[in-house]
């Protein structure tokens, strides 16, 4: 009985890799037709505009509150959201460590147009897609409209970096996941941490900064 | 040609740091005409002062990703299909400017690390750079009438954000640190006693905190 159960679970992981092998050529094989959108894929996928955009909004977080206790919620969600970003990359490169799985261009170089530079981290999870998420997961706690354009804004980041082909579906998915979970670590730090984060975000008051 | 990754992390850094300096500077005062913190404004007007927040932003963003075009750097010809180990120095082709800024951290790109460094310094740069013009601008408009709305009633005894929306950043300062000292030993013995039972500090320190 034992080699027939390992066999379908074999064959279950190939079907999985299968799917998202077939995926990742697909979208990437639209790639190449309209210049313009391949233009703008590779900007979007930029290390750059899109991480920037996440840190801004819990910038803009910390200011933006209009009555003492919407600020006082806002600023406390800043920091979670600000602390989930750092959390969220340690948790990746754990991940990381564990499992080096290879990038799609690496296994199937031969049937992908790479519009990125080959990164040589590896691929699960993705790393700016956890990122953000945990941004919008934090925002989500306080302020569902902002975090909708979050979740909007790091969907698109992680299918612009699909389309180049250096992401895998299940890498976007992963790191989608690790995004969110890492938020909900974070807000039980924050109540092992407390009254300490309070205590800082008074602070920042008491600088005329928060 | 073979480019040196400290040369271009170098390009990089001053580049991203402009980006980040202009787009927190426009995000900060979008958000501080959201809030009424006028002691943050750039000009004493609401309206005007948002619309300089987005043209800030715009700008940043148009000078990060066009600067390839008119500054030397790894981004010339050919260098977008490279793998970046061998990036041509010169300027960017328009054809090929989206691309322009896709190195990789190993040949000089910011990796996140060193973005979590200088995003932060420019923040706070535009934080300086507000309160500063900030407070020229309310120096110089005190006496002006305001346009309806646009200066919010407070309680003088408001401080932080709160007491910026008639305030100078500098005027607010020691309002906001006095109030701070008179709270912070109160706040935390509260804080303590409202904390979870796992919280580390109330472990440490008991459900009643120290008395101040």
């Amino acid at each position: 009985m034992e080699p027939i159960q390992d066999d379908i679970r074999w064959s279950r992981e190939e079907v999985l890799n299968t799917i998202d092998t077939n995926l990742v050529i697909w979208l990437n094989g639209l790639s190449g037709n309209v210049k313009i959108f391949d233009d703008l894929m590779r900007l979007i996928a930029s290390d750059y505009l899109m991480p920037l955009f996440f840190s801004l909004s819990m910038f803009a977080l910390w200011y933006s509150g209009r009555t003492p206790p919407e600020r006082a919620r806002y600023q406390l969600a800043s920091v979670m959201g600000a602390s989930a970003i750092g959390l969220s990359n340690v948790a990746v490169w754990l991940i990381n460590i564990s499992w080096d799985r290879s990038r799609p261009f690496v296994d199937h170089g031969d049937q992908l147009n790479l519009l990125f530079y080959p990164p040589t981290d590896p691929s699960f999870p993705a790393n700016p897609v956890a990122v953000g998420f945990a941004a919008a997961a934090a925002i989500w706690t306080v302020n569902r409209k902002l975090a909708w354009w979050l979740i909007a804004a790091a969907t698109i980041y992680g299918f612009s970096r699909l389309y180049a082909g250096v992401f895998y579906p299940t890498d976007v998915i992963g790191g989608a996941i690790v995004g969110v979970a890492v938020f909900g670590f974070t807000s039980y730090l924050r109540r092992f941490l407390e009254p300490l984060v309070t205590s800082f975000i008074r602070l920042m008051r008491g600088l005329s900064a928060a | 040609m073979t480019t040196d990754p400290m040369v271009v992390r170098d390009v990089f850094v001053s580049h991203y740091f402009l980006l980040a300096f202009l787009t927190s500077l426009g995000t900060l005062q979008i958000s501080v005409t959201i809030s009424g913190a006028r002691g943050l404004w750039l000009t004493p007007h609401r309206t005007v002062t948002r619309w300089l927040g987005i043209g800030l932003i715009v700008a940043g963003v148009l000078i990060f990703y066009g600067q390839p075009l008119w500054i030397e750097g790894p981004w010339a010809e050919g260098s977008v299909e490279a793998n970046s180990a061998t990036l041509a120095w010169g300027q960017s082709s328009w054809s090929e400017l989206s691309g322009a800024r896709n190195v990789n951290d190993i040949h000089g790109g910011l990796d996140g690390r060193t973005q979590a460094i200088w995003f932060p310094l420019a923040a706070v740069l535009a934080i300086v750079t507000s309160a500063v013009v900030g407070s020229l601008s309310l120096r110089i408009t005190k006496s002006a009438e305001l346009d309806p709305g646009e200066s919010d009633p407070v309680d003088d005894s408001s401080d932080g954000i709160a007491g910026l929306s008639n305030r100078s950043y500098f005027s607010n300062l020691p309002v906001s640190w006095r109030n701070f000292r008179a709270e912070i030993a109160g706040l935390w013995t509260s804080g303590l006693e409202a904390a979870d039972r796992w919280s580390l500090f109330r472990m440490i320190f008991g459900g009643a905190g120290r008395k101040s």
